[in-house]
């Protein structure tokens, strides 16, 4: 196990260092740097070639990008990912003050979508082919297929808008709108009711990706041999979908886990930009714009690890799923 | 150099240039989006490259030293300057106009039509008589991002320029014509020497930051001196102030400007935020990043506040809430100066523009920026005005063609004249901006004092005259195959090119119209949107043949200088005429405004000749105001950015 893990590490590292010099070679390569905005904002400020060399030199734009990856690369190993361009902030500040907004609705969309899903997908392969079971999935088509952004300005009208000063009322857009001093239950209720609109608009479609998902795969399995046999010698049928079907299925869906872990902090640039909810995506989305190498490198670095963690965590619950995989 | 900005403008959601009474970094890019980085790229490193250049600097410039006052009185001649109560010039302007409807009636209208839009400004945008306002009032106001930072002089964002005009302390700012005077809010007089060199500044002595401590003639001495530190990573202020020997307080109250030269732009330069120099004294040198010390990250939550309002709360990415404070307008026990009508001003941070709309719809903020097609289509309906209702006015704001002068295309002037011949001007301004703007043919606003006095209207489609411009320059059909071409270095060119645009539909279709106009005269234009940095890119390293772009005016006409001065580096056209240049040195350094006129005016003329840009339209400012709000007046910067903009504005009170 721990030669196992050592070498997914050494691995999952130069896995990294790859990602990493990637996207800062392609970040480095695009067209534009973090002054070609400011010089297209305010002609009057004039900007001499001499001074454009100086404030190139400043953010060491004038080094080649594997010189400049170098010098990232160095001050990673320090604990400093360095400090935007654009917002005058160090990066680690940047992300600590959007993780928490984007893990809230992640989080709790996370949740909302298994605990929706799972029995969903089951009672979907249950029941499949009834007139019921069809009328589960045409909504769910219908829904996988609806645009987010559609939808959240539809349920924007709805509820913020049209049911405003009544019992339905949900908030436009925001994280809170007490003031930092109110009580913390107060808060949380107010937080709580914010949710609620960006976390429907992010959970409805993998709702229904994730639900026909195990669907699919619980109609392979109930195909199989060992199905019959539990059949046949009497089980009922929930105990046959639960405890034999459904447990074989479990791989596929702990590796679908693992790798929407990142995405649980990735945040949503539509989700965040409609309902003005501070997260990552946008932050994300920004600083490509800006040509904000430092955020984008931040960013990228958290991204990459996470996907790994992911992966790694996959692959570890693989053997707690199936006794039968073996990490030796 | 000169102050007030020029701005490019390339479809990001709108700018919020806010401003009160008394400040108006007028040396600062108000409606800029994108802020500007720091010079430094991380803390420690400032000072490595940043310390050579001030050890630079400090070797090549002689040290300045002040002369005694009572030398400078001796031999300056002063002239007075005009010092203003902004919100009192517009109650006497008010005075004399007489509203063209009663309220009642504006707030019934519907805002279709050029008279009803005239009337709803003539009624809604009054002062209040005494005893209407509510002055325990709070206005909700919409901006589109949040602040980078509240130190005076380190912002650069729009939201953070609009936080800054309520929040900053300054000397000077200018009026809705963007005539630059002295606030009487701070100011008791304001001399220049006849030589144009100095500008002298009594202030008065009943001012006092947010924490009780006196303001002086010394806190501004002193920001000039941490502004032009070159450690200090000051991105929107140092242009205008690098144009002055020094700035000296010879006491609490009196302060001198002194200039390098004597120009008619001197009048920005001077115009420049205040910090607090007994907050910053003991610390701006142990961290002039003036971001990272746990003294400075203190004051970035809490700034130390010069002007009427004080920021109150802050919620990252979502609010800002400023706070009128008694200290602006009570000064030990004593009522000194008229406090702004409301009593709380909070900034709602929404970025996206239908969320914003709704949120105006539903009454959560008081106002917006209205899209123009949010203007046209989403705010017509009784859903709209059963709370609102809507403004619009000329903006300097104008959009143009750029044709690069360095491609074998454009290099000609017959075929740039032909190119603004081709065009169908008027179909655009019907069908594409649907009468919402006014055409553009020039540099300068029509209705400016640099325009001159000489109307010009754009060209209008003519193809006979294109094409006879064209076969003249040499573009002509060779080879029949019904493109124009030309022989260029023994190689026959068709005349085929790109015309670049960011991706928004509205100048996609104007350049679509263009690609329909100039095939009908055998050339042929490939139409290529790119995203918006790229497309900045590409005309900072003049890679392109055509563009379709906009720009901002500044206050000054100075300011347009390195679009069009040879070898500038946003003369991205690469336009060239040493005329212009000329023009350009002597206008700055006349003092005379109708002999300084008639040098823009001429500039705008030779531009017009060489139609190094066609120039398209004028865009309107579009606002949605809630009925409850009163007072807005527009300025060519909107109706916020000048003085006293949002100083103006109020809630009746409520019977």
């Amino acid at each position: 196990m721990a030669t196992y893990l050592l070498r997914r590490l050494i691995l999952g590292s130069l896995t990294l260092v790859a990602i990493t010099v990637i996207v800062y070679g392609l970040a480095r390569n695009m067209p534009g740097n973090p002054l070609t905005a400011q010089m297209g904002e305010d002609p009057s400020r004039k900007i001499t070639a001499a001074d454009y060399a100086r404030m190139q030199r400043a953010y060491g734009l004038d080094k080649s990008w594997p010189e400049g990856y170098l010098q990232w690369a160095q001050n990673l190993l320090r604990g400093d990912l360095g400090r935007s361009i654009t917002r005058k902030q160090p990066v680690t500040t940047l992300i600590g003050e959007r993780i928490g907004p984007t893990l809230l609705v992640s989080g709790t969309a996370f949740l909302v979508i298994w605990l929706v899903a799972v029995p969903l997908g089951l009672y979907a392969s249950a029941r499949s082919g009834r007139a019921d079971e069809r009328a589960v999935s045409l909504v769910l088509y219908a829904l996988y297929s609806f645009p987010t952004f559609v939808a959240a300005l539809f349920l924007q009208i709805v509820f913020a808008v049209w049911l405003r000063g009544t019992a339905w009322e949900l908030p436009l857009f925001g994280m809170s709108d007490l003031p930092p001093d109110a009580s913390w239950g107060a808060r949380v209720l107010d937080v709580g009711r914010h949710l609620i609109l960006p976390v429907t608009c992010q959970t409805y479609v993998s709702l229904a990706y994730d639900s026909r998902f195990i669907r699919a795969n619980m109609e392979e399995a109930v195909r199989q041999d060992y199905v019959r046999t539990a059949r046949a010698k009497g089980a009922g049928p929930w105990r046959v979908l639960f405890h034999h079907a459904f447990r074989n299925t479990l791989i596929p869906l702990v590796t679908l886990l693992g790798l929407s872990l990142p995405s649980l902090i990735g945040g949503s640039i539509i989700i965040e930009q409609i309902f003005t909810w501070p997260g990552m995506g946008r932050l994300f989305f920004e600083s490509i714009r800006e040509r904000d190498y430092p955020t984008i490198m931040g960013l990228t670095l958290m991204f990459s690890v996470l996907t790994l963690l992911g992966q790694l965590l996959a692959d570890l619950l693989y053997c707690l799923v199936d006794p039968r995989v073996s990490v030796a | 150099m000169p102050a007030t900005p020029v701005r490019m403008v390339e479809g990001r959601p709108e700018r919020r240039a806010g401003v009160f009474c008394v400040l108006i970094v007028a040396a600062a890019g108000c409606g800029r989006k994108i802020a500007d980085p720091p010079l430094t790229a991380e803390p420690e490193a400032p000072t490595a490259a940043a310390a050579e250049e001030s050890a630079r600097q400090q070797a090549t410039a002689p040290a300045f030293e002040p002369p005694p006052l009572d030398v400078l009185d001796r031999d300056a001649k002063w002239i007075d300057r005009p010092v203003k109560d902004a919100v009192a010039v517009l109650r006497e302007q008010q005075a004399k106009e007489q509203p063209l409807c009663s309220v009642a009636d504006a707030l019934a209208l519907r805002n279709d039509s050029a008279e009803a839009n005239a009337k709803i400004l003539s009624a809604l945008g009054r002062l209040p008589e005494p005893g209407q306002a509510d002055l325990d009032a709070r206005i909700d106001r919409h901006v589109a991002g949040d602040l980078g930072s509240t130190n005076p002089i380190l912002i650069s964002s729009s939201a953070e320029f609009d936080i800054l005009g309520l929040t900053g302390f300054g000397l000077f700012s200018y009026d809705r014509t963007l005539e630059p005077f002295a606030s009487a809010d701070t100011v008791t007089s304001w001399q220049t020497s006849a030589d144009g060199l100095f500008d002298k500044v009594v202030m008065r002595d009943d001012l006092v930051w947010s924490d009780g401590t006196p303001i002086t003639a010394h806190d501004i001495a002193f920001t000039y001196k941490v502004i032009m530190d070159a450690r200090v990573p000051v991105p929107a202020v140092r242009s205008g102030t690098d144009q002055m020997r020094g700035v000296h307080a010879y006491d609490d109250r009196t302060v001198v400007f002194f200039h390098k030269e004597p120009l008619a732009t001197n009048v920005w330069n001077i115009n420049f935020p205040v910090l607090p120099k007994h907050v910053y004294e003991g610390t701006w040198e142990k961290d002039p990043t003036l971001k990272d010390s746990p003294e400075h990250v203190a004051l970035e939550e809490k700034p130390v506040s010069g002007g009427p309002y004080e920021i109150v709360s802050r919620k990252r990415g979502q609010e800002i809430v400023l706070r009128r404070r008694d200290t602006w307008s009570t000064v030990n026990g004593k009522k000194v100066r008229e406090e702004p009508f409301l009593r709380d001003i909070r900034f709602r941070i929404i970025e996206d523009p239908n969320t914003a709309l709704l949120a105006l719809k539903s009454g959560e903020i008081d106002e917006m920026i209205l899209q123009p097609e949010q203007w046209m289509t989403q705010t017509t309906d009784a859903e709209f005005y059963r709370l609102n209702t809507k403004a619009n006015a000329p903006e300097w704001v104008s959009f143009h063609f750029a044709w690069n002068i360095a491609t074998p295309f454009f290099a000609d002037r017959r075929v740039r004249r032909a190119m603004s011949y081709a065009f169908d001007h008027d179909r655009m301004l019907e069908k594409i901006c649907l009468g919402m703007y006014e055409p553009c043919a020039g540099n300068y606003p029509p209705d400016s004092w640099m325009s001159g006095p000489k109307k010009l209207t754009p060209y209008k489609q003519d193809l006979d005259k294109a094409e006879a411009l064209l076969d003249e320059a040499g573009w002509t059909d060779h080879d029949n195959d019904g493109i124009r071409d030309k022989e260029i270095g023994g190689r026959l060119v068709p005349f085929e090119f790109t015309v670049l645009v960011n991706q928004q539909p509205f100048r996609i279709a104007i350049c679509t119209l263009l690609k329909e106009n100039l095939e009908q005269i055998g050339i042929v234009a490939n139409v290529r949107p790119v995203e918006v940095t790229t497309l900045q890119d590409m005309l900072q390293k003049k890679n392109f043949q055509a563009c379709i772009s906009g720009w901002g005016s500044g206050t000054d006409p100075d300011s347009s200088e390195n679009l069009w001065k040879t070898g500038e580096m946003r003369n991205y056209v690469g336009y060239s005429n040493p005329e212009v240049d000329r023009l350009f040195a002597e206008g700055r350094r006349e003092l005379d405004r109708s002999r300084r006129a008639e040098k823009y005016a001429r500039i705008q003329e030779l531009l017009y000749d060489d139609q190094p840009y066609t120039w398209l339209f004028w865009r309107n400012s579009f606002y949605g105001f809630s009925k409850s709000l009163r007072g807005y007046v527009f300025s060519p910067r909107g109706p916020y950015h000048y003085s006293p903009g949002s100083g103006s504005l109020w809630k009746p009170r409520q019977e």
